[in-house]
């Protein structure tokens, strides 16, 4: 034998080392951990190309009109780890939990008025299900998404919706035990399936679900559906609570509207950059934004009308 | 009044289905996703694990593990243990890197479906945190490789192993894909949580544990124990879709476990088996393979069928005959096609190791040691060239794995090594067993991917020599394998 070839002392991932600097502790953990999209492969996953699971992925994915060269250059504008994400949120968490215990001990919820809390129960705790769907949306595009780099952002916004349904559980079984007989928990179902406020942004939920295409499910949710929806029921609700004296719900609101704000800045930067990797991507963009605008103004239009009553009872 | 306890509100963070109207079920769950089949839709509501996490809970319990783990990898990333470990240990460790830490991403791929497409609402919140958990140990993996780079380059292939065609990625991607992102749900929950996580994975990461605390590979040990309790959680969401599934088609869900069983149990042999039996270090070996397999994972595998009302696998007996041939067999055609790998297997023959092997496999020396006799009587004359192939061995369709595994004539008994073909439209598929064979067949629809071989002969690889298969398959000359031990183990045979 010719005795062992002379190693490479490598910096980084070969993957990564084009890069022409230090990668980020960020870009190690989580550049192109997605396999299945490896280049040079023949199918998604390593069986028959033809399978219904391939047959998906090339569909929705592979082949989604929205097209980049490289969809690895994109970049988290927060930059989250795992690590960092749960670090983040566990602090979130604890101002939460300070939150809770703190007007749990002043007896806050005895003196809201009987009015307020029929928009809280239809506003505020009937709310767990369409957050529910957002997070059914977001998990989609994280296993769609053609870059791991996009995934773990959508993954991190669908363990954000589970945190925002369990501050609402939270609250409303407090809610019930206060006001046994407003319907907090028991009628909140039948309030998202049936009251008027609710069945257009059912409806803009429902068909978002069935979006498939990576691409469109990120256009139709990230940008127009939810931030739609969270500026209405995390800043104008939360608005409306300060001023009619529940302080705790506006507090808790402006609390997960920290999550809606570092969604949205994710989602803009990820259009900005499929725009600047292809410029044909803004007509892909703007088509489905004109498809979805429509469905999301009449979902707000029924929302805000139970705000405007609020405001003015 | 205070704080709520958690089990006073976490009912109504799975209180959360509704009936949609604007679009059918059907369409928000496919089928083919949600994999209800001949189970009732109703009968999903039904579907609870026992140890439930809130939101913030896991955020609170997660962030002191990965403190936890990232303080240790601090303080020892930087010192000089890792270079000084045995070289077995090395080889473990970027064999496991390799193997598992972009597996840990397709597993979040399966976690995601299940948190997406799951019939239950509990189940998919378990799932949607069951998603971090698997990003969680992809990032802490590679963060550790990542360390080890400027110890060796083969630690980059704890990142690209996966994006080749390499022939070990390729099997261990023939079976891992179609188990996670290749299946329903409900399949998905028998196959990855049920059957690998806790049939397998759970266990073989608490044994490589203790093995890397042994060696005195602390940050190791610590990074795969905190992974393992994830793990345990999250691998529940197997119990509750097997039930239900059982009550309504037991052969479904029969067929998948006994499927899932098998095929993991082929990719084991090929990866831990060797490390196990050829690669730890003779003084740190507490437990053969076999007894590894039968203590922990047969008669855990057999309690959970029992449990279950399971029936055993039908291969039974030729897979407990396994456990003493697949993987001296697939370490002896692993260490031959070396280059082929991302790390330098030992051969682990040396005299004493041969006897610590002939002591726990009475057959080791007859079926085995005339052909590493061979090996060695090369070595020891410096006829280098005969100890490397010239081409690739043939691969098995359904495992992907070389079809090396001895078995007994039961005509004159003796041990040979064959394969079990089939013909099938225009074309003859191999395979290493027959329970490959039948898995084959009843899910042909699935396979149908050309092995490596398949490739090389139908020219997709060229120049089509072994130079040719080992660039094909991406490996540089500085990372590609060889023996572990520079071949000095043959000297005390000359």
């Amino acid at each position: 034998m010719t005795g062992p070839p002379r190693r490479r002392r490598l910096r980084t991932w070969s993957a990564l080392g084009e890069l022409g600097r230090v990668p980020s502790e960020y870009e190690i953990v989580t550049h192109d951990t997605n396999y299945t999209l490896r280049t040079g492969r023949s199918a998604a996953l390593e069986m028959n190309p033809s399978s219904p699971a391939n047959l998906w992925f090339l569909t929705y994915r592979d082949r989604s009109p929205l097209q980049a060269p490289d969809w690895n250059g994109f970049r988290d504008p927060d930059q989250l780890t795992y690590r960092a994400y749960v670090t983040l949120q566990d602090e979130q968490e604890t101002v939460v939990r300070g939150l809770l215990d703190e007007y749990s001990d002043a007896g806050h919820d005895a003196r809201l008025p009987a009015a307020w809390l029929k928009t809280l129960a239809l506003l505020f705790t009937a709310a767990r299900r369409p957050a529910h769907a957002t997070q059914l949306c977001h998990s989609y595009v994280a296993q769609m998404a053609p870059s791991s780099y996009i995934s773990n952002c959508a993954a991190f916004a669908a363990a954000d919706m589970l945190r925002r349904v369990s501050v609402l559980a939270y609250r409303t079984r407090e809610l019930q035990r206060a006001h046994p007989t407003v319907g907090f928990g028991t009628a909140d179902r039948a309030r998202w399936e049936t009251d008027p406020a609710w069945q257009p942004a059912r409806r803009a939920l429902e068909e978002a679900l069935v979006a498939y295409d990576w691409g469109e499910s990120f256009v139709a949710v990230n940008l127009v559906l939810r931030p739609t929806l969270d500026d209405i029921l995390l800043r104008q609700l939360g608005e409306t609570a300060r001023d009619r004296g529940d302080d705790l719900t506006w507090l808790l609101l402006a609390n997960l509207d920290l999550d809606a704000a570092r969604c949205r800045r994710w989602s803009t930067a990820l259009a900005d950059y499929a725009i600047a990797q292809r410029p044909e991507n803004a007509d892909v963009i703007e088509r489905w934004v004109a498809r979805w605008t429509p469905r999301a103004d009449a979902a707000a239009e029924a929302l805000v009308q139970v705000l405007d009553r609020a405001r003015t009872s | 009044m205070a704080l709520l306890r958690r089990d006073e509100w976490e009912d109504l963070v799975d209180d959360i289905d509704w009936t949609p109207t604007y679009v059918d079920d059907t369409a928000l769950f496919p089928d083919w996703l949600a994999g209800t089949g001949k189970v009732p839709r109703d009968a999903w509501g039904a579907w609870e694990v026992s140890y439930k996490v809130s939101y913030p809970d896991y955020v609170a319990i997660q962030r002191e593990k990965e403190a936890g783990v990232y303080a240790v990898k601090a303080a020892l990333g930087r010192s000089s243990v890792f270079p000084k470990l045995a070289e077995g240990w090395k080889t473990i460790a970027k064999a496991h890197f390799g193997a598992v830490a972009l597996v840990e991403y397709m597993g979040m791929l399966g976690e995601l479906r299940m948190a997406r497409f799951g019939l239950a609402a509990a189940w998919r919140n378990t799932a949607t945190l069951g998603a971090l958990d698997e990003i969680r140990h992809t990032q802490v993996q590679l963060a550790v490789a990542h360390q080890l780079l400027a110890e060796d380059p083969q630690f980059d292939w704890a990142h690209k192993a996966f994006h080749t065609n390499d022939w070990v990625v390729v099997a261990a991607r023939a079976v891992l894909d179609g188990m996670i992102a290749g299946a329903n749900v409900v399949d998905l929950a028998l196959q990855l949580p049920f059957t690998l996580e806790t049939g397998f994975t759970n266990l073989q990461f608490v044994a490589l544990a203790a093995d890397a605390l042994d060696v005195g590979d602390v940050n190791f040990a610590n990074m795969i124990s905190s992974i393992q309790t994830d793990e345990a959680r999250h691998a529940q969401q197997g119990g509750p879709t097997l039930e239900i599934l059982l009550e309504h088609d037991p052969e479904r869900a029969q067929w998948a476990v006994d499927k899932t069983f098998w095929l993991s149990a082929r990719l084991f042999a090929a990866i831990t088996g060797p490390a196990m039996d050829y690669y730890t270090p003779l003084e740190h070996r507490r437990q053969s393979y076999r007894a590894f397999m039968e203590e922990w994972i047969v008669g855990q595998f057999m309690r959970s069928l029992a449990d279950y009302g399971l029936r055993k696998p039908w291969y039974w007996n030729e897979f407990l005959e396994g456990l003493d041939i697949w993987h001296h067999s697939l370490h002896l055609g692993t260490w031959f096609w070396r280059q082929t790998l991302w790390w330098r297997p030992p051969a682990g023959v040396s005299r004493a190791e041969r006897a610590w092997l002939a002591e726990r496999y009475p057959r080791w020396e007859d079926l085995y040691g005339p052909l590493w006799d061979v090996i060695i009587a090369n070595v020891n004359a410096n006829r280098m060239e005969t100890t490397f192939p010239e081409t690739l061995p043939w691969l098995c369709n359904t495992c992907h794995l070389p079809i090396t595994t001895y078995s007994q004539s039961p005509y004159d008994g003796r041990w040979q090594v064959r394969t079990y073909p089939l013909d099938y439209g225009r074309s003859t598929y191999h395979f290493c067993s027959k329970p490959c064979r039948q898995i084959w067949w009843q899910d042909k629809d699935l396979f149908g991917v050309k092995t490596v071989t398949e490739r090389l002969v139908d020219g997709e690889i060229q120049p089509p020599d072994m130079a040719g298969v080992v660039a094909w398959m991406g490996l540089t000359p500085d990372v590609m394998g060889d023996d572990g031990d520079a071949y000095r183990w043959a000297e005390e045979y000359r």
